[in-house]
């Protein structure tokens, strides 16, 4: 079993153990990520007053067992993870992703990590042999020497002088299609924190529409793209407030998630001038990019 | 047939000539044989017939092929590869990190061939299936690093540009007042990838390079010039198709461990290759110094401008990785100089070999009027002025699109030969250059990328000058300064201390002189099996195509990510060493053939193939391995003993070289091979 599975099958027992999924739930999610019933059933079975360290072992048994048999006679690199699972993330109010120009390397491991997970949910099956980038709600894009890593930064208009705090790309939504989760709902597997999201059955796509995008990119940053399947709208979630691209970033500080006080048009700026931007500041020149 | 899985299937052609854009669908035998990028783009050069002598490299004959492999995309450390007949009329194999590579997977593609040329200078756009010839007379003559942002703004995927459609009434209206729809529309995604030539590719400078991102570069064999002769200006690709997987968990699972094992290679992600000059190349004689007159400085404090720990205190700025790449080797440098040439001068690092050919082979490192020899007597602030100098001459390089080893060569070259007064200001019109001359290599490069005046000579290379200057001034021994083997310049891996491997390496690789063979430490000990096999995993590597330098976090997971990638379950071990092979045997056919050379037993006889003479004939002066010669200076060694093993060892006949008619069948290359093979047998 891989990592990303067996972190998912640990963010499903964790749901189990808060009671936010019933057993038969998280018993039919468990098979479908490749835990044999046995074992998904001996796992749902441990969560009554089991304490940790004895689960820990139960579930890497689980796992080894039911890991696919390796195809060639080397033995699989990774060993199924044996640690004990993550401590579960706890929810972070006012939090946000910031990156640091100078410690960011571009290696894209982040947008990998999202389309993957994105992909996944949305298009299972058109996606299963494949990993496409347009899934990833955060880009780093190159600008020869500096690197800008483009995602939502969660824009808020201010009320008292634009009229409104919600979001501009919300606010100007002919279907009211992006909308914000409050704290304590929306799906399962995110911590609580409220976050944004896109309600695909109602977003008319670029095809006809594209207003989100375009308030953005004229007045913020460039936080929103289209799935090249159904060309609706995808923003950054922030996956409701435990981000996978943070967690896979490789170097030390270079993507955070941190408390950010309110309102995120603070940081929100268009890749090209933030680029140029960083020219400055680094290499202590001016480039017209 | 079930669909390809880890490439496409689909290598797009375009001929400038005529505008028209084809598919080339090779079939799948031929990706398992070849596998893609160095491997597959031989098949293509003897398939097509650029093999043949009649091939002009810089005619509308020639086929330029920017190739990649099956797992480029999301897998780890993705390389490009250029294949071609070099406008040195040889093999050139030339790779380049950067975003290209996964872009052009993206964008649906297994590679572009690229063949005829076009009335006016153009650009190649790819977005996906769509493939355009655009004009690009706005950016010819511009550098690359500027006219790579122009063009990567040109090109946006369809879902990252439209019309403008948002009025002030789709907005709250105290914001609409406050900032009324501005009737933009979209397009601020940057995401294409481009590599480009400079003005240097464009006059077809015999050694320029194909750029991307400002300083990583298809640096070596002259790619650019092949670009410039078809008037290309570049190709800017942008991909949204993925990358399709016949076992993408099993590709994701592999592909992060080798990224958490690059996470502890503290040596890359401290000073990238910034590491090896002070600390190892020095210590160990192997630096180039002065055009090789010395290879290793007698006070260390001489070179420590070179090291890792002063360059990244006096410069670095911050670190860059290729997709998928957790050790991120390139550091961009703000240079900082008394001298308003350099000062505020934007490149990256210098890498090794940088620092090796356009720092210490340029008399940069030493204070004026000393020598390697003597003790270094200056500051921190001579040592800065030293990398500002090594930094500007590289970012020059990058910034006109030609490759600093090669130019690194020919600029020692003209400086020994002005130390010797075997040539005067007056050949170089008017410029006189001395070691550690900035300004006067600033001026001559200058009249190469221009091909003004002497610069055109000069702009055919070091081999091509010293021949030039040797005619003109009636005096032969001119050519022993000629820092060459194979017509081509020697990288700045010494031969002549502890690393003789180095001169089999560079004798035999089929990449004429290469340093990335692999070979050369099995070379030092005499193991020459050991020295094929390092030479079939490199040339492997390189049809996969991955980076040389991330490849032992690659080491027993190759089999299974080509396997995940592919599906090809019966993928076996084996098939590293076979790709290999099949490289190899070409590219040996390629180099002898289209040079028509005839009797191979006579190449080392034939001028032009004779390595430089300082290798077995001039002592080192200084140094731990002071007096030491490649194999002693002993030759006959190495051509009638070293040679005629290798090639014995390597199923090739004893007497020329020449891959057996068995060896081929074996190899299942017979096909496209045994024709040219037996008229050279």
């Amino acid at each position: 079993m891989d990592q990303a599975r067996a972190e998912k099958l640990w963010e499903l027992h964790h749901e189990l153990e808060r009671g936010r999924l019933s057993r038969r739930q998280f018993i039919r999610m468990a098979t479908a990520l490749g835990v044999s019933l046995t074992a998904a059933e001996a796992l749902a079975g441990c969560q009554k007053a089991t304490p940790a360290p004895t689960t820990a072992p139960t579930q890497a048994q689980a796992v080894a067992t039911t890991a696919p048999q390796p195809t060639s006679a080397q033995p699989a690199p990774t060993a199924a993870p044996t640690q004990a699972p993550p401590a579960a993330a706890e929810p972070k109010e006012g939090y946000m992703l910031r990156f640091d120009g100078y410690r960011c390397t571009g290696c894209l491991l982040c947008a990998v990590t999202c389309a993957e997970k994105w992909q996944a949910e949305l298009f299972p099956e058109q996606t299963k042999d494949v990993v496409n980038l347009e899934f990833s709600r955060i880009r780093p894009m190159r600008f020869q020497y500096v690197d800008v890593v483009n995602v939502c930064n969660y824009c808020k208009l201010e009320e008292w002088a634009e009229g409104t705090k919600e979001a501009p790309c919300m606010s100007v939504c002919p279907q009211k299609a992006i909308k914000f989760v409050p704290k304590g709902e929306g799906k399962p597997g995110y911590t609580g924190y409220g976050y944004k999201t896109v309600d695909r059955d109602l977003c008319l796509g670029l095809d006809a529409c594209g207003r989100c995008l375009e308030a953005c990119e004229q007045q913020f940053g460039s936080g929103i793209s289209f799935d090249p399947i159904e060309h609706k709208a995808q923003v950054c979630t922030m996956c409701g407030g435990d981000p996978a691209c943070v967690k896979v970033c490789p170097e030390p500080e270079a993507l955070q998630f941190v408390p950010v006080v309110v309102n995120g048009r603070s940081f929100a700026f268009q890749p090209e001038a933030y680029a140029e931007l960083l020219y400055m500041k680094m290499f202590n020149v001016r480039r017209d990019l | 047939m079930a669909a390809l899985k880890g490439v496409w299937g689909k290598i797009a052609r375009v001929d400038l000539s005529t505008g028209n854009v084809t598919v080339v669908e090779p079939p799948e035998e031929v990706y398992r044989k070849y596998l893609g990028g160095e491997a597959l783009g031989l098949y293509y050069l003897f398939k097509e017939g650029i093999v043949d002598p009649s091939v002009d490299p810089l005619g509308p004959q020639n086929m330029i092929q920017l190739l990649v492999g099956p797992t480029n995309g999301v897998g780890a450390n993705a390389r490009s590869v250029i294949v071609t007949k070099s406008a040195y009329n040889f093999l050139c194999v030339t790779t380049s990190g950067g975003r290209g590579a996964a872009e052009l997977k993206f964008a649906g593609w297994d590679g572009i061939q690229i063949v005829g040329k076009a009335p006016k200078p153009v650009y190649i756009a790819i977005i996906d299936d769509k493939i355009e010839i655009r004009d690009a007379s706005h950016v010819w003559g511009k550098g690359t690093e500027e006219a790579e942002m122009i063009l990567q703004k040109e090109v946006l995927s369809p879902l990252e540009q439209r019309e403008s459609i948002l009025r002030s009434a789709d907005m709250p209206e105290k914001w609409a007042a406050l900032h009324p729809a501005a009737k933009k529309g979209i397009g601020a995604k940057r995401l294409a990838a481009v590599w480009l030539i400079g003005p240097g590719g464009e006059k077809q400078v015999w050694y320029a390079s194909v750029m991307t991102e400002g300083a990583r570069a298809h640096g070596r064999y002259g790619a650019g010039a092949i670009f410039g002769s078809k008037n290309l200006k570049g190709i800017v690709v942008r991909g949204t198709k993925g990358q399709p997987l016949a076992d993408k968990a099993r590709f994701l699972e592999l592909t992060r461990a080798i990224q958490s094992s690059e996470k502890g290679d503290y040596g890359w992600r401290s000073y990238g290759t910034a590491r090896i000059g002070y600390a190892h190349s020095n210590a160990s004689s192997d630096f180039p110094i002065r055009n090789w007159q010395w290879e290793a400085w007698a006070d260390p404090h001489t070179v420590m401008a070179l090291s890792g720990p002063f360059m990244d205190v006096a410069s670095f700025v911050r670190k860059q990785s290729c997709p998928g790449c957790a050790m991120h080797c390139l550091y961009p440098v703000e240079t900082t100089s008394a001298d308003p040439l350099m000062d505020r001068t934007i490149s990256d690092m210098p890498d090794w070999e940088a620092m090796g050919m356009v720092g210490g082979n340029l008399g940069y490192l030493e204070m004026p009027g000393a020598t390697p020899d003597d003790p270094f007597t200056g500051t921190h602030f001579d040592r800065a002025e030293a990398l500002a100098k090594t930094q500007y001459t590289t970012f020059i390089h990058d910034n006109y699109g030609i490759d600093f080893i090669e130019g690194g060569a020919l600029l020692a070259l003209l400086m020994e030969l002005r130390q010797r007064d075997l040539i005067t200001p007056a050949d170089l019109d008017g410029i006189d250059l001395q070691w550690g001359d900035v300004h006067a290599v600033d001026a001559i490069v200058k009249k190469i990328v221009a091909r003004q005046g002497i610069g055109d000579v000069l702009a055919r290379g070091t081999y091509e000058t010293a021949k030039y200057f040797a005619e003109k001034k009636g005096k032969p021994e001119i050519m022993d300064y000629s820092m060459t083997c194979h017509r081509y310049a020697q990288p700045a891996h010494g031969v002549r201390a502890n690393a003789c491997g180095n001169a089999m390496s560079y004798l035999v690789a089929i990449r004429p002189t290469e340093h990335t063979s692999g070979s050369r430490i099995p070379f030092n000990r005499g193991d020459v099996d050991a020295a094929i096999a390092a030479e079939n995993v490199q040339a492997f590597n390189n049809s996969l195509v991955i980076c040389s330098f991330a490849a032992g976090h690659w080491t027993g997971k190759t089999v299974d990510l080509v396997k995940a990638a592919t599906g090809w379950e019966d993928f076996q071990e084996a098939e590293i060493g076979k790709v290999g092979e099949r490289a190899y045997a070409l590219g040996r056919l390629f180099n002898l053939y289209c040079q028509g050379i005839k009797d191979p037993k006579k190449e080392w006889d034939c001028p032009e193939m004779v390595p430089a003479k300082r290798w077995f004939s001039e002592p080192l002066p200084a140094g731990p391995h002071k007096g030491k010669m490649a194999y002693d200076g002993d030759m006959d060694k190495v051509f009638n003993q070293l040679l005629p093993e290798y090639w014995k060892k390597r199923g090739w006949t004893e007497d020329k070289g020449i891959p057996t008619a068995e060896k081929l069948k074996e190899l299942g290359i017979d096909d496209v091979a045994e024709a040219i093979a037996a008229q050279l047998r």
